[in-house]
């Protein structure tokens, strides 16, 4: 279970989250939702120990990793991944060895053993093809789906996807999100996702938060979404420009 | 362009200073981290032989036209003092002390700091505009370990094997442009140097060599992690990369060169 | 290489290949050697052509001249001081006298160390920040945007920079001249007690002292902008390529100024003073 509790952020004069609490249970998809901006990715990067609170706790499975120095975060990011909203692969190698390279530096395993163990997580999202080639000769999508691999190989027991879907082709996004699904049934996986793709929201998503100015507006299923009359979670639902948000 | 009050000048002067001061700290930091990978030593030796082989192969040739052209130059000013003064004799000691203990350094210094640092900021510096950075410490991979300590051997150790290469071929540059110019043959040049060029001069020359090497590899580093702003943030931190080289290289040698006297 | 030359090359017999393959490193060389002439020679041919923006000429000058200012007399301070130090005790030990040291020195200052040296420094920080502000320009389309409007580049980018560049660096060398110069007494002085006024002498110069300066100051001043454009120029790619157009330009702009060094001071050797 992960645990978000009165999370404030500011970045210079910009308060980002201003007492933010959440609560994800364990194999849940949870989708964490909000116009550009809203501090979606900010909140999540938490998790993972990339940015720190001003002020606030979070528990990762029982955990406190609030005040965690960078190396104590390594056992935690080994159990809780993330994939980047770029798709972040390293661009000077192949795209076998992008997913090599964590295999490599965390199990001791050979060089070509690695390399065998990440094919089979390229199958996985169906990349294995095209394994031996570099992440710029490909498209957003396709990018995504290795990084996704990528962040499968420690097998983690919690995924925080940064907009996997945003930018990428219908097809791609429909594989992305059977993907999750999938994490979740078969292995247990605990989701998080960030994102404003609504075909993903109603298709995937167990529970729905939804961020605004810094502090939640809404919080349940996807069913709860459709049928509130909070006018700001409607508008933003049903892509109205007027309103009483301010975009 | 407004005319400046003493106040904003000394509050604009404040916060320049910060800056730099931001950015010493920062290198200091770096260093220490890097240093600390050394007791015990733990490093990715596969990036290591990667980044040595990269860095050597990208170097080496400029390396060698510059220190050629170098060692032409040098004697070319020194032939015309040593023709005023009539002192042949002295050319192979003129160009060749002044190549070893300073300008074959600092010359290599300069081309090695914009050729090799100048890549490295920008390949960092991509690499954090783009997260490759954060996607490191999410897989739970350290930077400096991976990153950054490989990058460092290479710089340091390629900087101190090229100033040798360069030292030599600069003396080789140097004979050959006493003979096509000043009629002195390479065998005078060659014993004026040996007679009046002590070892002292060479190690002189590879220890500030090593000196320059540890300093552009740190400068390069701190500027390439510390980008931001996209394409724009990462042209700025090659500029202030190599400007902070250019300047470190030329303090470092003043210093060591009142040092060692 | 290109499928069509791998093909090409891969029919060839083995000692054909080796010779193909060092034509392969010469490619890239060549290319790039004639794209600086490109954008040199248009540039030249725009800056003669009116309108030219003087504004931002003006600007520029600021950009180059006093934002390096600093950097050039801190650099060519040190420099000084480590010429003096060097040259000193290699007089003491040589030859015993140091009473010409500043004459040599002030020679040495006009015909190489200023000239050059304060290139350098430019070449680093000139030399990227062109490079990545034209770059940065390319791969976020805003010099598309420039065509669009019928603004030709190179005039409307190039040229300015170009002028600024060619006094800029005249200047900047002047000054850094007179900061090596100083910090030498200073340190002649202190370290080995050289009168002042003896160290100030100008008997040694000759007219060739001061036209080879100014033929260097020229030469660079215009090389290295005009380098630094090239490389910016040819961006592209997004951050990736803005920092290889600046590592680019400031590599290219070294040797360039390197080259010319050798070029002039041989001419400047075999005209004046052989």
């Amino acid at each position: 279970m992960i645990e978000f509790i009165d999370i404030h952020k500011a970045f210079g004069s910009k308060q980002v989250l201003r007492g933010v609490s959440l609560e994800v249970k364990k194999g849940e998809i949870m989708f964490i939702i909000g116009s550009s901006g809203a501090g979606k990715s900010v909140l999540v990067k938490h998790l993972v120990g990339l940015v720190r609170p001003d002020a606030g706790r979070v528990i990762l499975d029982g955990v406190e990793v609030t005040n965690l120095t960078e190396e104590e975060y390594y056992p935690i990011r080994k159990r809780c991944a993330m994939v980047f909203q770029n798709s972040t692969l390293f661009d000077s190698m192949t795209l076998l060895d992008n997913v090599a390279l964590p295999i490599r530096k965390h199990f001791k395993l050979s060089l070509a053993e690695a390399r065998s163990e990440a094919k089979a997580k390229l199958a996985l999202v169906n990349m294995d093809q095209h394994a031996e080639r570099y992440p710029a000769d490909f498209g957003d999508g396709m990018r995504k789906k290795v990084a996704i691999a990528r962040a499968l190989t420690l097998n983690p027991d919690f995924v925080i996807f940064d907009e996997p879907t945003t930018g990428i082709d219908p097809i791609s996004a429909n594989i992305v999100d059977r993907l999750i699904r999938d994490l979740s049934d078969r292995l247990g996986v605990t989701s998080i996702v960030v994102s404003h793709d609504l075909r993903s929201i109603f298709g995937v998503a167990d529970r729905v938060a939804m961020l605004y100015k810094g502090q939640f507006v809404l919080d349940g299923p996807p069913s709860l979404y459709r049928e509130t009359d909070n006018a700001i979670v409607q508008q933003f639902i049903n892509g109205r420009p007027q309103g009483p948000m301010e975009v | 362009m407004q005319a400046l009050s003493p106040l904003k000048l000394l509050s604009r002067f404040g916060a320049s200073f910060m800056e730099v001061a931001q950015d010493v700290g920062g290198m200091a930091v770096l260093l220490y981290k890097v240093i600390r990978c050394f007791f015990p030593p733990k490093l990715d030796g596969m990036e290591t032989w990667r980044n040595l082989y990269k860095v050597g192969v990208k170097s080496a040739p400029i390396v060698v036209v510059t220190a050629l052209l170098t060692g032409a130059i040098m004697v070319i000013q020194s032939g015309a003092l040593v023709a005023q003064f009539d002192a042949f004799g002295l050319l192979g000691w003129g160009a060749g002390f002044a190549t070893l203990r300073e300008v074959g350094p600092i010359m290599i210094g300069l081309m090695f700091s914009g050729r090799v640092g100048a890549n490295n900021t920008a390949e960092l510096g991509t690499m954090k505009v783009t997260d490759q950075i954060d996607a490191l410490r999410a897989l739970a991979i350290d930077p400096i370990t991976y990153l950054l300590v490989p990058r460092f051997i290479a710089i340091v150790l390629m900087m101190f094997l090229l100033t040798i290469v360069g030292d030599l071929t600069a003396l080789v540059g140097g004979a050959y442009t006493g003979q096509v110019l000043l009629g002195v043959s390479p065998s005078l040049f060659a014993s004026s140097v040996i007679e009046y060029i002590k070892l002292e001069d060479l190690f002189n020359g590879l220890f500030k060599a090593f000196t320059f090497g540890v300093a552009i590899a740190v400068v390069s580093s701190h500027y390439g992690m510390t980008t931001s702003g996209g394409a724009v943030g990462v042209g700025r931190s090659v500029n202030n990369s190599v400007v902070a080289s250019a300047v470190l290289i030329f303090v470092l040698d003043y210093f060591i060169t009142s040092i060692l006297h | 290489m290109t499928k069509h030359t791998q093909a090409y090359v891969a029919a060839l017999s083995p000692t054909q290949r080796r010779i193909a393959q060092l034509g392969v490193l010469f490619v890239p060389i060549v290319t790039q050697v004639t794209d600086i002439l490109r954008v040199g020679s248009l540039a030249f041919y725009y800056a003669f052509k009116k309108p030219i923006r003087w504004r931002e000429v003006v600007q520029q000058s600021f950009f180059i001249g006093n934002r390096s200012l600093a950097f050039v007399m801190i650099v060519l301070g040190f420099l000084g001081m480590i010429l003096i130090f060097q040259s000193g005790f290699q007089a003491k030990r040589i030859v015993g006298d140091l009473q010409g040291m500043g004459a040599l020195y002030l020679q040495l200052l006009f015909r190489e160390f200023a000239p050059t040296v304060t290139a350098l420094m430019l070449a680093t920080r000139v030399g990227t920040g062109i490079a990545a502000e034209i770059g940065s320009m390319v791969v976020t389309e805003q010099v598309d945007a420039l065509r669009m409007n019928n603004a030709e580049p190179i005039q409307y980018l190039v040229v300015p920079r170009l002028i600024a560049s060619i006094v800029m660096t005249f200047v900047l060398s002047c000054v850094a001249l007179c900061v090596a110069f100083g910090t030498g007494m200073f340190v002649a002085n202190t370290v080995f007690e050289v009168n002042v006024a003896t160290f100030y002498n100008t008997s040694l110069l000759e007219w060739g002292d001061l036209i080879i300066f100014s033929l260097k100051a020229l030469a660079y001043g215009i090389t290295i902008p005009i380098i630094a454009s090239q490389a910016g120029l040819s961006a592209f790619g997004g951050s990736e390529g803005v920092g290889t157009a600046t590592t680019m330009a400031v590599v290219n702009a070294s040797l360039a100024v390197t080259i010319l060094d050798f070029v002039l001071s041989g001419v400047g050797y075999i005209f004046f003073f052989s």
